[in-house]
């Protein structure tokens, strides 16, 4: 018995039609997720969950964790301000501040210098999509601020374009460590806290 | 032979999942030059020879098999295999291979990949939910620049490193491509992709998100670091992070409870199994379900297999299997056996007709 003809593109359009999923699979995927409670240890902003699986061998000592500082950094809360001790980890508190809005403030710990007190600044500038600046312009934007633990380095920034993001940070190098405390947001709830902000950072003490 | 011959020699070097897709699921076998980027064709691959066999087994039987009842038997046994090869190709396409870890009393509405990682780019800014953008690592490997639909951002592929290990970087170290975020202060060094099944690949690579025609910097994003890494553009913040590739569910599975037995006075295993609560309020569906090995809660085109735990028996792994094909090789196997019986039933009745036949001629 002959092969039909017809049967042959069939067949072909079959085969064809099972591989086209495959060209697909590397797309780009989109998902909106409602946002899950903090994560205990606020580090990170991924969803990530206290199942996930464990770090495959080897992979926890690729980059060492910071060091447990000498001290720990204490402060005194602003009226209504609230604050959480992190588990570990390079974010050392996550805090709350009584304003409603975007904005979210953090304590975060890193050894040794961090890359310097200008890569840090720059750093920030970024994630609010500002240009870097230079060693000049560093001590220019550089304000301080005076507390128990010694004189904090202050830089308060906001962004450019139609939705202003504004971001506030105090850095502190003592007992081998760099301290970061930071607030950032959009500009108005930032901007609402930047005061009492400014008192927790004058509160700061090593202990 | 061959094929089989070389998968699994190549299993020692490429572990079993890597020397599947290298050699059965490939169309070709392709092999790389030592000491160059250039590959050769060296061999049909699995999927092409399954093509082919399939092809021939169809043409041979157009071909060669009368269109009679005596034949019927056969019919069904090469309409069975030729089903298998299908069911084959549709496994090989369509099968998504994931697990769902979930500790006791947590609820997990994604699966991931084991072996697979992605590039994730979060929009947090909104207070209520967050807009997920997954670039898959193959995505991640071919293409230099990926624009996100939604969004203004183009993510630039600067370097892209399947495996590598990371450390902090020493002054003899090279100069690092990252400029933003945590990249400066760690070396990058290229490593082979991971040979064990059981390892996962320290995916990493150099990105550079655009928007608006303005570069937010070199980020360096790999599946070991976990320090944060966002920038706001406009208002909107947006988070890098390189994670298992993940999948979100419609639904959602806590666990319930999770239990290890082992046989008496032994640490032998005897069986492990896992209470979930399954909650789908699209479908209203709201049960617990008692997953344990070989009885897997079949939801929604998915089946969850007891697979592994850990964290002392707190955490439990389930293998998530997605197979839109998976009840053809079932169908296949049904059609061969009773295209067998049929073939014996019409071989039997005939050669009884002609035993009768030699009988009534003999006397």
């Amino acid at each position: 018995m002959p092969v039909r003809p017809t049967l042959v593109p069939a067949l072909l359009a079959l085969g064809v039609s099972l591989l086209v999923p495959a060209c697909n699979r590397d797309e780009v995927t989109h998902f909106r997720v409602a946002k899950a409670p903090q994560a205990a240890d606020g580090v990170g902003g991924q969803a990530s969950h206290a199942g996930a699986p464990a770090p495959p061998p080897g992979m926890a000592g690729d980059v060492a964790p910071p060091p447990a500082p000498d001290r720990g950094l204490r402060w005194t809360l602003p009226k209504g301000w609230t604050d959480q001790r992190s588990g570990g980890g390079m974010r050392y508190a996550t805090l709350k501040a009584p304003v409603a809005g975007r904005i979210d403030a953090s304590v975060v710990v890193l050894p040794g210098p961090a890359g310097g007190e200008l890569m840090n600044v720059n750093r920030w500038r970024g994630q609010i999509g500002l240009g870097p600046i230079d060693e000049a312009t560093l001590a220019a934007a550089r304000s301080a601020v005076a507390s128990p633990a010694g004189t904090i380095s202050v830089y308060d920034f906001t962004s450019d374009g139609e939705k202003k993001s504004r971001l506030i940070a105090g850095l502190l190098e003592a007992g081998g460590s760099t301290w970061f405390v930071k607030v950032t947001g959009d500009a108005a709830p930032v901007g609402a806290a930047a005061k009492d902000f400014t008192q927790l950072l004058g509160s700061l003490r090593l202990e | 032979m061959v094929l089989v011959i070389g998968c699994t020699l190549a299993q020692v070097s490429l572990g079993t999942w890597g020397a599947v897709e290298i050699y059965m699921r490939a169309w070709i076998v392709w092999w790389r030059l030592p000491g160059t980027s250039l590959s050769l064709p060296v061999f049909p691959g699995g999927a092409l020879v399954g093509l082919v066999l399939m092809f021939n087994l169809a043409a041979a039987q157009l071909k060669r098999m009368e269109l009679s009842w005596k034949k019927l038997g056969l019919w069904i046994v090469h309409a069975g295999l030729i089903l298998l090869f299908v069911g084959e190709f549709i496994t090989g396409v369509y099968q998504v291979d994931t697990r769902l870890a979930v500790e006791v009393g947590q609820t997990v509405d994604f699966v991931e990949s084991p072996r697979e990682n992605e590039l994730v780019v979060t929009d947090v800014t909104d207070p209520a939910a967050d807009e997920v953008y997954g670039l898959p690592e193959g995505l991640l490997a071919r293409a230099d620049s990926i624009p996100l639909p939604g969004t203004p951002l183009t993510i630039n592929v600067k370097k892209f490193f399947r495996n590598a290990q990371l450390g902090s970087r020493r002054p003899t170290d090279p100069p690092s491509p990252a400029t933003m975020g945590v990249g400066p202060g760690v070396a990058v060094f290229e490593l082979a992709a991971v040979a064990n099944d059981e390892d996962v690949n320290r995916t990493s690579a150099f990105i550079e998100p655009v928007a608006g025609g303005r570069s937010y910097g070199t980020w360096l994003v790999s599946n070991v670091l976990g320090a944060p890494q966002s920038f706001t553009h406009e208002g909107r913040t947006y988070e890098l992070a390189m994670r298992a590739r993940r999948w979100y569910l419609p639904y959602s599975v806590t666990l319930k409870q999770f239990r290890h037995d082992v046989y008496e006075g032994t640490q032998i295993p005897k069986n492990f199994s896992s209470l979930v609560q399954l909650r789908d309020p699209a479908r209203n569906e709201d049960r617990e379900v008692l997953i344990f090995m070989n009885q897997p809660l079949r939801y929604a085109g998915k089946a969850f297999y007891q697979a592994s735990f850990g964290k002392g028996d707190t955490l439990s792994i389930l293998q998530v299997v997605e197979n839109p094909g998976w009840l053809l090789p079932y169908i296949s196997c049904v059609l061969v056996g009773i295209g067998l019986i049929v073939h014996f039933g019409i071989a039997l009745r005939r050669a009884f007709k002609r035993r009768a036949a030699l009988t009534e001629a003999t006397t």
